[in-house]
């Protein structure tokens, strides 16, 4: 097991405008026979200065999850600082800071421990500075509002008044530091204030494209329509004539694997973003499509149903499925299919970047600071060491920004130009060129027993993998895909086969807002729910039974031989039937499942474990004149410990709405190898009087250290309104989006 | 809409000799003349009027309830924009919240001078040619206006003549403003007669 | 040359008269807190007030905007002390917080107009300012709260 190291930093001038006081990092130290880290870095970072500001660094990336508002205050707990003497420092992506790539909703699971270590350890110094200033024992002094009192005697002083003297002191050994009681933490786990809150609601917040340098040009790029296609004829006579424009530039053509590597195209350079656009418009090009131009997305969804309807790769096995549904006394059988998505961020890509001989500076709203030097570095022939990524406020992420192909080109383009260069990416370009939630179609087969309990279970998935964005090579889902809502499904089935089979990719697929889980719960709570219907079973009683009783699933009893479980040991994080079950229980109990069904309310359930964090959705739909309405929500989540109650709160309201986008309106398809959608005009999302009247929150806690939160209250929000839209209509609809893809408009 | 054609292409297209969508073509006023009963011709002409009366892009800011429609099938407009108490929309979501007083090709954006709904009482959407010329002609419902003042609004007024000009992708009413003008003129000269009310749309 | 008062501030302004009002903001006199999201008004991130209506400054051309009082975020109140803004902040309606400024101007013009407004009336107003992390709710209960702050 890991430990930590705390070291003492003296990179006052970072902070910019820290006073003396002395600066801590903390990071973690594998154990003997764990994998060195081979940049063993700090991971927290905090200073506290002779004026008595603490400054603490946020080594992840703020697009909304509110982490800035979290993990720092975990640190200002532990140390007993007053909230109103704390800044937060937005990390660089700096070695002293240690990776900061934020996805994964692991942000808090990975370093809130660290952060307690490094509070507790700077309170350690600062107490040991009065004592000594005191002449009595440390024990005894404790340190809250700020500043260390002596009980016995009433005297105080001010972590600014000791600060200095506390920088002369030995840096305490992690194992001497000692973490605050539980009956003494008072602010973590409860909701807390958003800090930047104030920034926001004033325009004040700086996201990607509000940053501005002296002798800045901003560039628009026409992007090949076709993932992996070229120009081949450019006419720019009427581009340059367009007052403002000051160049056009020929971006490096993409070649495969795509990775993270700018598309190609056309950059259109000019003197601010109306030249820029307009310069764009007035540019003739011909292109050349390329490998992937014959993809259509009506053709491939048809390639993907003959995919499933014939053997695949087993990857989870356990009895003998085909021989439990060859004696089935019924089998179910049903195909499920969820298109492409966008994560459609409110703020489409933007970076900028200057670049001189030795050195590159970025600004950018990416979610992997790391990631994006690496990427840069790599494009401009520098060490990492040479680029520098100021990480601004991000308009949103859900993995899009994960990927530094825009924070590429707006690097390429400066040193080009040799100035400061703005990329701004429009919506259009973000909705065409995007790294697209992968499609896929899933078919299950459950076989029945006489008395109708399901004794074999057959689930075939073809999807295309984020792994071929990566080698090029992959020819289906890896297991890595199945990691998320497979590996971990709890199913009391005796006879259980998963087969990942053929799907080729022909755009760049990434990740979106919990990734596989979305495709995979879709498909296996619709199932479980029609099992339920055509066996005259209540729909909760239903999933219960399949789900088995309360217990540790094992890799054993699921037939696999590994489960990755999101970074995470079992033990620290087994997958846990029973808290899979108590949130079902919860969430029917709070949504009066049982009165409701009575009243002939239309109700639908579902359940999903992702990122190692258990939830359930109820919703409730019913008519509104020609279309559907979901009425209201309940959702009920077991993340484990959470640090700010607020924030969690709010990822879960809205994970129930960016799940109803998903549900009721997102499709993303291609034709002739270009994506079909622009805008929110044919990609729409979610609209103010569209979303359930009522969303019911319930954070429950049952484990002792923190599951994820960002992710996991995505999945099982489509297949609950799937669920409960059959229980108003009769009919079952079993893809996504339910209301269709919106009517196209001439 | 869905478009796999990035702009600068579609731009490139239109150079080239594409143009905007054109509409259909409008009889002209004058080849009614050799309808020999007045009645009859009267009739025929509002008969060929009503094509743009009921053309989407016309119908579809006359709308019998408070959702303004766009495109050819008449889709509820998105973002779902109300009439509000004036015809131009609630605070914050103004038609002139959006729409100018010219087509935007870079927004994608239709618009004209003092965009706005009809009042309900001059709703076309869903009406027969009967139904829409007794509406025209009734001072109660046609917004006080003599049938000379109708004439005037349908061959001069600048949100009508959006019909025939809404911008790339949008196919225009039939024929022309002035065309559509002409039938007006001449089915008021001839008696402005109405088909029954009950006549169902061809 | 063409004259903006944006926050009760003249700028004179080179710039194409066509040009969407957002990007002399952002890009000529520099105030940010103006986002761009869509280009289409489609999605009210841009939203502005144009002689205290609401409009969407990414289509309103400089042409119709010289010369009108324009306010944006910045103008909205001295100190980010509108009552909307310390509404927001109290019920920490913000995620990522790239919509908000759009909400807020739009919620300031329904408020304007209608300082009591019902769900129905904010569903009306307020369904084309597009929020994509969902904050939907928090937002209509800081309308909420200022409307019964008016009531009192």
């Amino acid at each position: 097991m890991s430990g930590f190291e705390i070291t003492r930093r003296t990179f006052v001038a970072a902070l910019g405008g820290a006073v003396g006081g002395f600066a801590l990092g903390v990071r973690l130290v594998p154990a003997a026979g764990e994998e060195a880290d081979p940049k063993p870095i700090p991971s927290v970072f905090v200073h506290v200065g002779a004026d008595g500001l603490v400054s603490i660094v946020c080594s992840r990336s703020e697009m909304g999850q509110g982490i800035r508002s979290s993990l720092p205050v975990v640190v200002a707990e532990e140390l007993g600082a007053s909230w109103n003497r704390v800044r937060v420092v937005q990390g660089d992506a700096d070695v002293r800071y240690g990776d900061q790539n934020t996805d994964g909703s692991r942000s808090v699971r990975h370093l809130w421990m660290s952060m307690r270590v490094a509070g507790a350890g700077a309170r350690s110094m600062l107490v040991a500075a009065a004592a000594a200033r005191w002449g009595v024992p440390a024990a005894r002094l404790v340190a809250r509002d700020h500043q260390v009192l002596d009980p016995e005697t009433g005297r105080s002083l001010s972590f600014g008044d000791l600060a200095v003297a506390a920088a002369a002191l030995p840096v305490p050994s992690p194992e001497s530091v000692v973490l605050r009681a539980d009956a003494e933490r008072t602010r973590v786990g409860t909701a807390l204030p958003l800090i930047d809150g104030p920034a926001y609601v004033t325009g004040q917040a700086m996201f990607g494209a509000d940053v501005r340098l002296p002798g800045m040009l901003t560039a628009v790029i026409a992007r090949p329509p076709v993932v992996g296609g070229a120009v081949a004829r450019l006419d720019d006579t009427a581009t340059l004539k367009v007052p403002g424009v000051r160049r056009v530039v020929r971006m490096p053509a993409l070649t495969f694997p795509v990775l993270f590597k700018p598309l190609g195209g056309v950059a259109v350079v000019a003197d601010h973003t109306w030249a820029a656009l307009r310069g764009r418009a007035a540019l003739v090009i011909d292109w050349n499509h390329g490998p992937h131009a014959a993809y259509d997305s009506a053709s491939y969804r048809d390639a993907l149903t003959a995919s499933v309807r014939a053997p695949g790769t087993v990857s989870r096995n356990t009895g003998d499925a085909d021989r439990g549904l060859a004696t089935a006394a019924r089998v179910i059988s049903a195909e499920y299919h969820v298109p492409h998505l966008s994560q459609s961020p409110m703020e489409p890509p933007a970076a900028v970047a200057r670049v001189d001989a030795k050195r590159c500076e970025v600004w950018a709203p990416t979610q992997d600071p790391q990631g994006a030097q690496a990427e840069v570095a790599k494009a401009l022939g520098l060490e990492p060491s040479q680029v520098t990524i100021h990480v601004t406020f991000l308009g949103g992420g859900f993995g899009r920004k994960s990927k530094p192909d825009f924070v590429v080109e707006a690097a390429l383009l400066a040193r080009e130009m040799g100035v400061p260069v703005r990329v701004q990416w429009t919506r259009d370009d973000d909705t065409r060129h995007g790294y697209y939630h992968s499609v896929a179609t899933q078919r299950l087969d459950a076989g029945l027993d006489a008395t109708g309990k399901v004794v074999a279970w057959r689930h075939r998935i073809a999807s295309p993998s984020i792994g071929w964005t990566f080698d090029g090579t992959a020819d289906r889902l890896d297991e890595g895909g199945l990691q998320q809502g497979v590996f971990d499904l709890p199913l009391a089935i005796p006879n259980v086969r998963v087969e990942r089979c053929p799907a080729e990719a022909h755009v760049r697929i990434g990740w979106l807002r919990s990734v596989y889980n979305i495709n995979h719960a879709f498909a296996v709570q619709c199932f479980i729910a029609e099992i339920a219907a055509a066996t005259g079973r209540d729909p909760r009683d239903m999933l219960l039974e399949v789900l088995g009783p309360a217990r540790i699933l094992s890799p054993a009893e699921a037939g696999i031989e590994k489960n990755d479980n999101y970074g995470a040991t079992l033990a620290e994080h087994p997958v846990d039937v029973g808290r899979l079950r108590r949130v079902v229980e919860d969430v029917t109990t709070r949504a009066g499942w049982d009165a409701a069904r009575k009243a002939g309310r239309a109700v639908g359930l579902a359940a999903h474990r992702s990122f190692l964090t258990y939830v359930a959705v109820v919703a409730a739909v019913s008519q509104d004149g020609d279309r559907p309405r979901v009425d209201e929500v309940w959702i009920t989540a077991d993340p484990g410990p959470v640090v700010n109650l607020d924030r969690v709160r709010s990822q879960f309201e809205g994970a129930v709405i960016f799940g109803l986008s998903a549900a009721l309106h997102g499709s993303i398809t291609a034709k002739g190898g270009a994506i079909e959608q622009a805008n929110f005009g044919d990609y729409p999302i979610v609209r103010m009087g569209e979303e359930p009247r009522k969303i019911h929150v319930e954070i429950l806690n049952g484990h002792r250290v923190p599951g994820g939160v960002g992710e996991p209250g995505v999945p099982p929000v489509a297949p609950a309104i799937a669920n409960a839209l059959f229980a108003l209509t009769g009919t079952r609809t079993r893809a996504l989006p339910l209301l269709g893809a919106p009517a196209t408009s001439a | 809409m869905t478009d796999p054609w990035p702009q600068y292409v579609l731009v490139a297209l239109l150079a080239v000799g594409g143009g905007d969508l054109s509409g259909e073509p409008l009889r002209a006023a004058g080849s009614f003349a050799a309808i020999p009963d007045r009645q009859e011709r009267s009739l025929a002409l509002f008969a060929e009027a009503s094509k743009v009366l009921l053309h989407p892009r016309c119908a579809n800011c006359h709308p019998p309830d408070d959702r303004p429609r766009l495109g050819d099938r008449h889709l509820v407009h998105d973002p779902p924009a109300v009439r509000g108490p004036s015809n131009d929309g609630v605070p914050a979501m103004r038609c002139a919240s959006c729409h100018q007083d010219r087509n935007l090709e870079h927004a994608r954006v239709p618009g004209a001078p003092v965009w706005r709904l009809a009042p309900l009482e001059m709703a076309w959407l869903g009406r027969t040619p009967g139904q829409i010329c007794a509406q025209i002609k009734d001072p109660a419902r046609n917004g006080g206006r003599t049938l000379q003042q109708i004439w005037e609004h349908s061959a001069l007024n600048e949100l009508v003549a959006w019909g025939w000009k809404p911008g790339p992708g949008r196919t225009p009413a039939p024929g022309t403003q002035k065309e559509f003008g002409d039938l007006i003129r001449a089915w008021i000269d001839t008696g402005a007669a109405c088909p029954p009310v009950t006549e169902a749309t061809r | 040359m063409i004259t903006l008062r944006v926050n009760g501030a003249e700028h004179s302004l080179d710039a194409d008269p066509d040009m969407p009002l957002l990007w002399a903001l952002r890009d000529l006199i520099g105030l940010t807190g103006t986002k761009y999201a869509c280009g289409e008004a489609l999605c009210g991130a841009c939203t502005v007030h144009l002689d205290g209506e609401a409009v969407r400054a990414c289509v309103v051309p400089l042409s119709r905007a010289a010369g009108k009082r324009i306010t944006t975020i910045e103008g909205l109140s001295r100190n980010g002390d509108h009552p909307l803004q310390q509404a927001w902040v109290e019920l920490a309606v913000p995620q990522c917080g790239f919509c908000q400024t759009g909400q807020i101007m739009s919620a300031a013009a329904l408020l304007a107009a209608n300082p009591t407004p019902s769900d129905e009336d904010i569903d009306e107003s307020m369904c084309g300012n597009l929020c994509r992390c969902g904050t939907y709710p928090r937002i209509r209960a800081a309308i909420h709260r200022v409307a019964e702050g008016t009531k009192r």
